[in-house]
């Protein structure tokens, strides 16, 4: 159905509904990246395989349906069954007969597929609702409301919870300065990293004169370890279309781009389709919703490299030329693709934007702190038992997100120091948990918001040994164009190599902090101005263990290498494991006797403590 | 107000003043640069003293792809601009009359007649006024 | 016209011309490594990193590249403070590790009190400082025959698949406008060799003496609409002719008159 009128919406979501709500049962299996690893589609496949042959009353085939990521990945793949919540976790392809005969024909519970939440004994409860998890409790979703709970690819799911009703209101009942003057009043600012003042870009972008303007999104998400982007492309397409046509009208731009990362295939895909089904449905295009409004999407391929999410670089890589930033100080929403003013938001923040406009700037002013309004989605990883993707309000806790939503450590240990903002954000300590997250405490206390990755580490982890790797990452990312980038973050890593070797001297020190100085104000992009903090924000907070590393030649995580040795004590029962696991059998000994490691044949390769079963081998 | 050359081949005696007052007046990190101007011989004990031309539609201006030439609108006079200038030889090359030059003593810059700002040394030297510089119009 | 301070002197500019223009035109001395006049300005360098602030900012200063600073009324500059110093010198101090061998760099690193890198310093680096003046004045030749390839410390310049570049046409545009002389080229028996490509010299036609390759002048012909022959003889020989052409209009001047 082409929708040419605003009046025709509100049918079509009727009868969008009233099919939906015909379907007794739903079936929902998660095809978001960390449950696809896990052999998800094959699941459905075998949904789909079963009900095809053996028809049950209340559930549909229409009704089994492949969602974006649910959130919980820690925990997939996961299979959800509507209306009741249920949450089925780590299921297999052979576990689906048996939901199908359990639970989708007699109404009762896989107990063995049950989320099993910890008590404080040490004892396990099932949990039957997602609703009722910690993980989900605590959250709030805006940007990623319809993430895992729509199927991507029919827009009448889209349509059927709200969707383009914004739209709609944007165009039947908004000029487009009130929508600008909405979002601004709601604070939104980007979710891209910079945390600019979304209204405020728009506003700059309306009023320059000019015959062309682009509205254009990033989802170049290039930050190793974020997926919050990819999970809306993928898992909600059309929210994002929403919010950039919603835009287009507010700016008075005809043309538009997404701008996707070459490694997120699925994304593509997806977007496409539902570009696709959105011109089909007169959602983009000629004269969208039967209105004046012109405009159209494409999607552009990223250029695979980090430093292309960078708005200039992002814009002339659009424009075909080679991804790298421009050095003018002139801003892209002034001139940007193709020297015409630009609007560039990040795929979360359109996301946003049609919630705004339904629910209105001062119910989401309300929502977060003041200075940062709203919810932001993160991407929690590393050592934290729950990974997967959350959405909590601004201004909630380190704590309660990687505690009480995250559930601490993995495996119980302690922990060290998360870190925030992708690789050159920073790394922040315990004593920094009670912070509230929001764009300027974050960057107060050294760190970034960036656009949400969140890394969690244990007290196995060596901060100097951190600061390296992020550095490395940088390195390579870096585009290679100005010199405090390209030559600066290569000496900081070389440096930081020489102190995890213990080869470094103070003097070293001393000469990395003044090069991370220049490298932050010399550098021409984002890149290199923050390419320094990985170094800058572990050496403020864990300056000891580097004096460790460079004065007594020891890395107390013991994770580098060459400052550490391995050795048996007397816990050691002499069962001969680690002797067989040994590769270079540095280790001797009889059964039932004390083992001893020869300090010079062992390489350190850690094959003895992990085989060990007793604590007997120790790391100094 | 416009200026030319009045050049009289009959009254040069290929004396080559000409020559050392441009080179000195081009002296720069104390070298003299390359003379923009040479009495030729076209016969035997005939001179004419050759200079750039300062052509209307002049073939280096057209040559230089990187605008480095460009007429000076108070003294009429072509300047290169060594600043722009990448020495690709193009002008050498294209100047009809071989008016653009190398100057080996200054690293290989392209150098050619400036009219000297607008005072010519060469006229100022020339003995026996063979070069005048005179206002036309 | 707009007023700007520089080191505490008022200075008339014109409105968005370059900073450091009007920089250097006050006879103040900044060091610069990838700004060229025949160039659009591109930042890669850094060196010309000036200090600007504005009265209405109280006190909040920010760091430009003046090369591409557009000048507007008001801004307060500073070209040669401590951290400024200090923002250069580690630039150069940067250059030096990656190419120690390099004079140019040597000469401009002396002047900042560094003898040598604090770097360890890469004894197999090249001189090429990635100021992109090679690619750049390629491209306003209208060819761009080589680019930049690669990210970061890898990058390097080089013509398509580090093959012959099927655009070059022998110019030397870009040998000449590097700061510090990597790319090389020679010439030997009317054959120019760069980037591995032979170019045919042109020799004149009288005396054999070569100025520049046959593609070069094709390419100004073509795109300049250059008689052929102006490219046949040598700058010598057309100063030899010309002044036989005027010799033979002086001599029948005065058989006429005679
Ligand atoms: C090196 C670098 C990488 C960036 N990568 C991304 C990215 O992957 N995705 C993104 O949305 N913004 C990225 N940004 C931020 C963008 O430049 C830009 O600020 C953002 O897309 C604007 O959208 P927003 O205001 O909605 O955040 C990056 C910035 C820098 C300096
Ligand atoms: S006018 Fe000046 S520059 Fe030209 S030839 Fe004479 S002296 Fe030389
Ligand atoms: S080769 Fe020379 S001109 Fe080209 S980028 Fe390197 S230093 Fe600059
Ligand atoms: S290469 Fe991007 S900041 Fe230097
Ligand atoms: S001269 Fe300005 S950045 Fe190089």
């Amino acid at each position: 159905m082409r929708i040419d009128s605003i009046d025709k919406l509100a049918a079509w979501r009727d009868e969008c509904r009233k099919r939906l709500d015909s379907q007794k049962k739903k079936v929902l299996v998660c095809l978001g990246p960390g449950c696809l690893a896990g052999g998800s589609d094959k699941i459905l496949e075998e949904f789909h395989e079963i009900l095809s042959k053996k028809k049950i009353t209340d559930v549909t085939l229409e009704a089994v349906k492949k969602t974006g990521c649910h959130g919980f990945c820690a925990q997939g793949p996961l299979v959800i069954i509507e209306p009741e919540g249920i949450f089925y976790t780590k299921v297999k392809k052979a576990h689906v007969k048996e939901i199908i005969e359990t639970t989708l024909e007699k109404g009762e519970l896989v107990e063995k597929l049950l989320y099993k939440e910890r008590n404080g004994d040490g004892t396990d409860h099932a949990i039957v609702d997602y609703h009722d998890i910690p993980f989900y409790k605590y959250q709030k979703r805006i940007s990623l409301r319809n993430v895992g709970q729509i199927d991507p690819d029919r827009i009448t799911d889209y349509i059927a919870a709200g969707g383009y009703s914004a739209l709609a209101k944007t165009l039947s009942s908004m000029t487009p300065q009130e929508v600008i003057d909405q979002i601004t009043k709601s604070g939104l600012r980007g979710r891209g990293g910079g945390g600019f003042p979304t209204g405020r870009k728009w506003a700059t972008c309306a009023k320059i004169e000019s015959d062309i303007r682009y509205v254009l999104c990033n989802g170049d998400e290039g930050d190793p370890g974020a997926f919050m982007d990819r999970c809306i492309m993928e898992g909600d397409p059309h929210s994002i279309l929403e919010g950039m046509i919603i835009c287009a009208y507010a700016v008075g731009s005809r043309e538009g781009y997404i701008y996707v990362r070459e490694e997120y295939p699925l994304a593509v895909i997806n977007l496409q389709n539902a570009i696709d089904s959105a011109r089909e449905h007169g959602f983009l295009g000629e004269n969208i919703m039967g209105t004046d409004l012109c405009y159209d999407i494409k999607i552009a391929r990223g250029g695979g490299a980090f430093v292309c999410g960078e708005s200039s670089a992002l814009m002339k890589s659009v424009a075909g030329e080679v991804g790298e930033p421009r050095a003018k100080y002139v801003r892209s929403v002034v001139k940007g693709l193709h020297d015409k003013p630009t609007v560039l938001n990040n795929v979360e923040t359109f996301a946003t934007i049609p919630v705004i406009i339904n629910e209105g700037a001062d119910w989401f002013a309300s929502i977060g702190t003041e200075k940062s309004t709203g919810t932001k989605a993160f991407s929690l990883a590393g050592k934290v038992k729950n990974t997967g993707l959350v959405e909590v309000p601004m201004g909630v806790t380190l704590r309660k997100i990687i505690f009480d939503i995250g559930g601490g450590a993995l495996k119980d240990r302690k922990f060290k120091a998360v870190q925030t903002g992708g690789p050159s954000g920073g790394c922040l300590p315990e004593d920094k948990l009670d912070l509230p997250v929001d764009f300027d405490t974050l960057t107060k206390a050294g760190s970034m918001m960036g656009s949400g990755g969140m890394i969690v580490m244990d007290d196995r982890t060596c901060m100097v040994a951190v600061a390296r790797y992020f550095l490395g990452v940088l390195v390579k990312e870096s585009c290679g164009k100005c010199v405090p980038c390209r030559e600066g973050l290569y000496q900081l890593h070389k440096l930081c190599t020489k102190i995890t070797k213990g080869k470094a001297t103070e003097d070293d020190l001393n000469l990395m902090e003044n090069l991370s100085r220049v490298i932050s104000v010399a550098s021409l992009c984002g890149l290199g101005q923050s390419g320094p903090n990985p170094f800058v924000s572990t050496l403020r907070y864990f300056r000891d263990e580097y004096m460790a590393h460079i004065r007594d030649k020891k890395c107390p995580a013991g994770v580098c290498r060459e400052l550490i040795t391995f050795n048996i004590n007397d816990q050691c029962t002499g069962c001969l494991a680690c002797i067989a696991a040994c590769p270079v059998e540095a280790i001797t000994g009889e059964k039932k006797k004390l083992h001893v490691i020869n300090q010079d044949l062992c390489t350190k390769c850690g094959s003895c403590y992990e085989v060990c079963n007793f604590d007997a081998v120790d790391i100094k | 107000m416009k200026f030319q050359f009045e050049v009289k081949p009959s009254l040069c005696t290929g004396c080559r003043t000409c020559e050392l007052a441009c080179a000195f007046s081009h002296t720069r990190d104390k070298k003299p640069g390359r003379s923009r101007i040479y009495p030729i011989a076209y016969a035997p004990d005939k001179f004419v003293p050759v200079a750039c031309l300062q052509c209307d539609d002049a073939a280096c201006v057209k040559s230089c792809m990187f605008g480095a030439l460009k007429r000076n609108e108070t003294t009429g006079a072509i300047d290169l601009d060594r600043e722009r200038c990448v020495k690709c030889m193009a002008c050498v090359a294209a100047c009809p009359f071989g008016c653009a030059l190398v100057d080996e003593g200054h690293d290989n810059e392209i150098v050619k007649c400036d009219l000297c700002g607008g005072d010519p040394a060469c006229a100022h030297f020339c003995p026996t006024k063979a070069l005048v510089y005179k206002k036309i119009g | 016209m707009v007023n700007i301070t520089i080191n505490g002197k008022v200075v008339r500019a014109t409105e968005g011309e370059m900073l450091l223009d009007v920089i250097r035109r006050e006879g103040i001395n900044i060091p610069t490594l990838c700004q060229h006049d025949a160039l659009e300005p591109a930042g890669n360098c850094r060196l010309c990193m000036v200090e600007i602030t504005r009265t209405e900012w109280d006190g909040w200063k920010k760091y430009v590249t003046s090369c591409l600073y557009p000048v507007e009324e008001g801004l307060i500059v500073s070209t040669h403070t401590s951290e400024l110093h200090e923002i250069r010198k580690t630039i150069l101090d940067l250059l030096l590790a990656n190419s120690p061998h390099s004079d140019v760099l040597q000469k401009m690193a002396e002047e900042y009190g560094l003898h040598k890198t604090s770097y360890e310093p890469n004894l197999e680096g090249d001189n090429c400082i990635m100021c992109y003046a090679c690619t750049r004045i390629c491209e306003v030749l209208g060819k761009s025959a080589i680019s930049p390839v690669m990210r970061g410390h890898e990058k390097v310049i080089a013509p398509p698949f580090g093959e012959e570049p099927p655009d070059c046409i022998g110019c030397l545009a870009c040998a000449h406008i590097c700061p510090t002389n990597v790319i090389t080229w020679t010439d030997e028996n009317l054959t120019r060799t760069i980037w591995k490509k032979k170019f045919e010299l042109i020799a004149c036609e009288k005396c054999g003496k070569a100025t520049i390759s046959r593609d070069f002048a094709e390419y100004l012909i073509e795109k300049r609409g250059l008689p052929k022959e102006y490219f046949n003889t040598c700058d010598d020989c057309k100063r030899v002719e010309l002044a036989q052409k005027m010799g033979a209009l002086v001599d029948k001047a005065k058989e006429v008159a005679l």
